[in-house]
């Protein structure tokens, strides 16, 4: 109940925040950051106060949705759904002070879309109804597209469209298998079912399940994404506004690796053993490739999209090994990733607003005139490329650590990503931030400085810290 | 000595009752013939002709939950049947309003076209109950014959005498088609009833000769003809484009509703499906119409033709219903269509109702007859209530949720899937892969340029009564079409 209330308060504020800037310029935004912050609060207390620790799926409400589907409005709640939205919140609210200054059209609309992105988002991360979740993961593409669309650079509508038809078709081939799992269970107990703990219940035999895990697996991959269904994502993130960038990087793609995990290798556990070598391979190939196509970008945005391919890989890597060791070290880089990324999209958004370019060779030595900023660019690459005391480095490790005792051979050519890491990690700094002057910036003012500050202390104590996610077992 | 030797009269009161709702559109074309005798009044012709149309869909709705009932051997009417008449009802309604407005943009006062508009409606009734061969062919030449006229009726445009003759001919041309189909049907089976049944030995051993399938293909080409399916889709693109935009709102949603609930029908009763050739004819149809429907829309830049080429596609969509509909599953594929039509007549009724908005909104008060991408620029910022009712029905016609469509698309997705129909589902993913390239561009249009208060465009046309009513129109439709898109079941009801 609370958390439908937490949704449907999040579209109420973002209507509000779409009126209100008609009547008075500049409320949207406050209006948002205080809604967000309220929301999260909210969320927070609700999870703290709850009697049980969400070690397996919680289901919080059912109601009777479209009776003639058997088709329910049910949202539940673990371990992993919790962490998910946690950095959602957590995001969702540097999403917001990014685009303070950034966002000067339309404002109060952009602030409905992104309000709305994320009422979608922790939609996609509690529903447990099939036929719901597709809901949500298709709605929160809407608002989603149209932040591309209409707030972002040169070529926006192209990118946005890619990145609509990508997703789109892909979920497609999830419906049909939404709707073949659906059916089997009518076949199998005599009763349409859509909801996710009766279908964990099912027996499907191998020949039918690799199918439908097929079609769950290519929609989530795109998501991911991973190679070779992978080409919008660059697109969509160079043309994203700051925000969307973040909140693409940090989230969106998530919503993949939680679908992986949750509708894929938790539902058809032996069609994804049997499919593991093919996911891993792909994972591999996503960890090289991305890590190879960053070094070669000139963009910043594009090379922290083609970054993120890399990071992803490792996700997708370690959840097919299906080791525990493995599973927690891919959740830990979910989160790492998200506040890494996001991190270099805030940083990516900051100096477009300074230089008007994304593009590297117009940048260089910043150092000298934004040693603030320079300083957490530093640790900010660090912590892309597995720096040790921040937290991408525990979670890759972990990865690796688990994956080798299954697949060392595939391990093995993975870690070697971690090398293409820090060349495209150093080259990123070094371009930007070394070498001779070619442009005085201003530094980091202190909204940013909180922006940059409160991921930075994220990354760190996770990193120094892990216990604060590897405690919770997250239903293995 | 008694008349009725049988016990059963011919025509009772119940079956008045139940074809209720078609007698009062009869009668009000009849009567409007009289009122155009004694007063030649747009204002009141207008009027008198929603109250016709009015009453009869009030009638309906309260059929609507009555159970199936054959009146004569012609007409059968069901649940279905009212449900499909209702959209019809609606359709109308909503296509009358637009004309008004449409057709106050030019002096002469036009008592036909209200007429025509009220036999189309018949028509279109006739054809959704009809039940047997004859009233089929009498619906579908009271629909095509007004049609014809409506079709034409703006004589001071371009496209008129184009459009006009090539919709005459080649609906003529069709009609002849499918009368000499029902002939060899005929000359076969002995019977023009669609509930007469034909023995299952004669579909087993596919026996029916060569006549009865050459009947069967021009009597079906007849009816794809009007429902605009690949390869009968040629006249589609001019003729959308060139009529009146109520009347190819009407084109767009009284006449596919109609001819593709009487198609079902007559398949459904006949067993046609059972027939291996038949069926071929009918994936190769759906095939292409998904396919080059949505190819050809992509490039389109008049938003009329665009439309045109999408309907080519929604109908390949549709198609697949009736090839995968199995004996046990009639219910079902009853209600998949249904609620797909009604899906994609709200949908298009949203859009075209803009369209024909937009085009009487022009800032020097004429009317402008095409309406391209580029006038949808900035729409959003400027009227955003008609750019919302566009984006719903847009978003509806693309199968994204929180719309109908998606509810539509999800019903024959699951029909698809529960007869295997791999090669289908495939195409119909990429049919819809590609039309997102042509819908989303649309949308994105609708956003571009910068909100300025100042811009702000008010309707100029029309009395302020007349402006109440479309905006009221408008916000009941984006309403309607968000509430049945989140809340199917309150149409599953009806039809379940």
């Amino acid at each position: 109940m609370t958390l439908t209330c937490i949704m449907l308060a999040l579209l109420f504020a973002g209507g509000l925040a779409w009126r209100a800037e008609n009547h008075w310029q500049g409320s949207a935004k406050w209006l948002a950051l205080i809604a967000l912050a309220l929301l999260a609060t909210v969320f927070a207390v609700f999870v703290m106060s709850a009697s049980n620790d969400f070690a397996q799926l919680q289901v919080l409400s059912r109601v009777s949705w479209i009776e003639s589907f058997n088709i329910e409005y049910s949202i539940a709640l673990d371990q992993l759904s919790i962490v998910l939205i946690a950095l959602t919140w957590l995001l969702a609210i540097i999403c917001v002070l990014v685009s303070w200054h950034e966002i000067q059209s339309n404002v109060g609309f952009y602030y409905f879309n992104l309000l709305l992105t994320i009422a979608g988002i922790i939609g996609v991360f509690v529903a447990v109804d099939m036929f719901l979740f597709f809901f949500f993961w298709e709605v929160m593409l809407l608002p989603m597209t149209a932040i591309i669309a209409i707030w972002g650079h040169e070529n926006r509508q192209f990118a946005a469209l890619k990145f609509f038809i990508f997703t789109q078709v892909s979920s497609l081939l999830m419906l049909v298998a939404i709707i073949g799992t659906g059916y089997f269970h009518l076949m199998q107990t005599g009763q349409l079912s859509f909801y996710y703990p009766d279908w964990l219940l099912l027996d499907i035999p191998l020949s039918i399940s690799q199918y439908l895990m097929f079609g769950f697996f290519i929609a989530f991959a795109v998501k991911l994404p991973s190679v070779p269904v992978h080409s919008w994502l660059p697109d969509a993130h160079t043309q994203a506004p700051t925000a969307g960038s973040v909140l693409l990087a940090g989230v969106l793609l998530k919503t993949g690796a939680y679908g992986l995990i949750r509708f894929v290798i938790f539902l058809f556990p032996q069609a994804s053993l049997q499919f593991a070598p093919i996911a891993a391979t792909l994972g591999v190939v996503s960890i090289i490739y991305g890590a190879k196509m960053a070094f070669a970008q000139q963009d910043f945005k594009r090379l922290v999209a083609y970054s993120s391919i890399s990071h992803m890989g490792f996700v997708m890597l370690a959840l097919f090994t299906f080791n525990s060791t493995a599973y927690q070290g891919a959740i830990v880089t979910l989160v790492a990733h998200g506040l890494s990324s996001a991190a270099l999209f805030a940083l990516a958004g900051m100096i477009y607003q300074r230089i008007h370019s994304r593009n590297l060779t117009d940048m260089g030595g910043f150092w000298h005139s934004a040693p603030r900023m320079g300083g957490f660019a530093l640790a900010f690459a660090g912590a892309a490329f597995g720096l040790p005391g921040l937290a991408n480095f525990i979670g890759e490790f972990f990865s690796l650590v688990g994956a080798f005792q299954v697949m060392p051979a595939f391990t093995i050519i993975a870690a070697l990503g971690l090398i293409g890491s820090a060349i495209y990690g150093m080259v990123l700094f070094q371009t930007s931030f070394q070498g001779a002057a070619k442009q005085e910036i201003i530094d980091l003012q202190l909204r940013e400085l909180l922006i940059c500050g409160s991921l930075l202390l994220m990354l760190l104590a996770i990193g120094l810290y892990p216990t604060l996610l590897l405690k919770f077992s997250f239903g293995v | 000595m008694a008349i009725a030797s049988n016990t059963q009269a011919l025509f009772t009161m119940s079956m008045v009752a139940a074809i209720l709702p078609q007698l009062i559109v009869a009668f009000g074309a009849t009567l409007a013939l009289l009122l155009v005798a004694w007063r030649r009044s747009q204002r009141t012709i207008a009027i008198f002709t929603s109250v016709v149309l009015g009453m009869s869909l009030l009638v309906n709705m309260r059929l609507l939950t009555m159970p199936a009932m054959q009146v004569t051997q012609l007409l059968k009417v069901d649940g279905y049947s009212s449900f499909a008449f209702s959209l019809i009802l609606i359709s109308a309604l909503v296509a009358l309003r637009m004309s008004h407005s449409f057709l106050k943009a030019h002096t002469e006062v036009h008592d036909e076209y209200y007429l025509l508009l009220l036999l189309m409606v018949l028509g279109g009734g006739v054809l959704v109950t009809s039940d047997h061969y004859a009233s089929l062919f009498l619906g579908f030449e009271l629909l095509s014959i007004s049609l014809v006229g409506l079709v034409g009726y703006h004589r001071e445009s371009v496209y008129s005498v184009e459009s006009g003759f090539k919709y005459l001919i080649l609906s003529a041309t069709a009609s002849s088609f499918m009368l000499l189909g029902i002939a060899f049907i005929y000359s076969v089976t002995g019977n023009m009833s669609f509930s007469a049944a034909i023995p299952n030995v004669i579909y087993h051993q596919q026996g029916l000769g060569v006549f009865f399938q050459l009947g069967l293909l021009l009597f079906v080409s007849g009816i794809v003809f009007k429902l605009s399916i690949a390869p009968f889709h040629f006249w589609t693109p001019d003729v959308y484009q060139g009529s009146p935009t109520p009347v190819t709102m009407l084109m767009a949603t009284v006449s596919k509703v109609a001819m593709f609930v009487v198609l079902l029908k007559c398949i459904v009763a006949q067993r046609y499906l059972l027939l291996e050739n038949f069926q071929l004819f009918l994936l190769s149809f759906a095939i292409i119409s998904m396919l080059l429907g949505n190819v050809m829309a992509l490039k389109q830049q008049h938003l009329k033709r665009l439309l045109a080429y999408s309907s080519i596609a929604h109908m390949g969509y549709l198609l697949i219903v009736i090839i995968v509909a199995s004996a046990q599953g009639l219910a079902f594929t009853w209600q998949s269509t249904l609620f797909y039509l009604a899906a994609y007549t709200v949908a298009n009724l949203s859009i075209f109702m803009v369209i024909a908005l937009l085009q009487l909104q022009r800032n020097n008060g004429l009317y402008q007859e095409d309406i391209t991408r580029d006038d949808l620029h900035g729409l959003f910022w400027r009227t955003p209530s008609y750019a919302l009712l566009m984006i719903l029905g847009l978003l509806s016609l693309a199968g994204i949720p929180l719309t109908m469509g998606f509810i539509g698309k999800f019903y024959i997705l699951t029909q698809a899937t529960l007869a295997h129909a791999w090669w289908l589902i495939a195409t119909l993913i990429v049919g819809s892969g590609i039309a997102l390239g042509y819908y989303l561009p649309l949308i994105f249009k609708m956003f571009e340029g910068r909100s300025k208060a100042s811009d702000k465009t008010k309707a100029t046309l029309g009395p302020k009564v007349g402006r109440r009513i479309d905006k009221l129109l408008v916000y009941s439709f984006i309403l309607l079409g968000l509430v049945l898109g989140i809340l199917p079941d309150i149409i599953n009801q009806f039809i379940g």
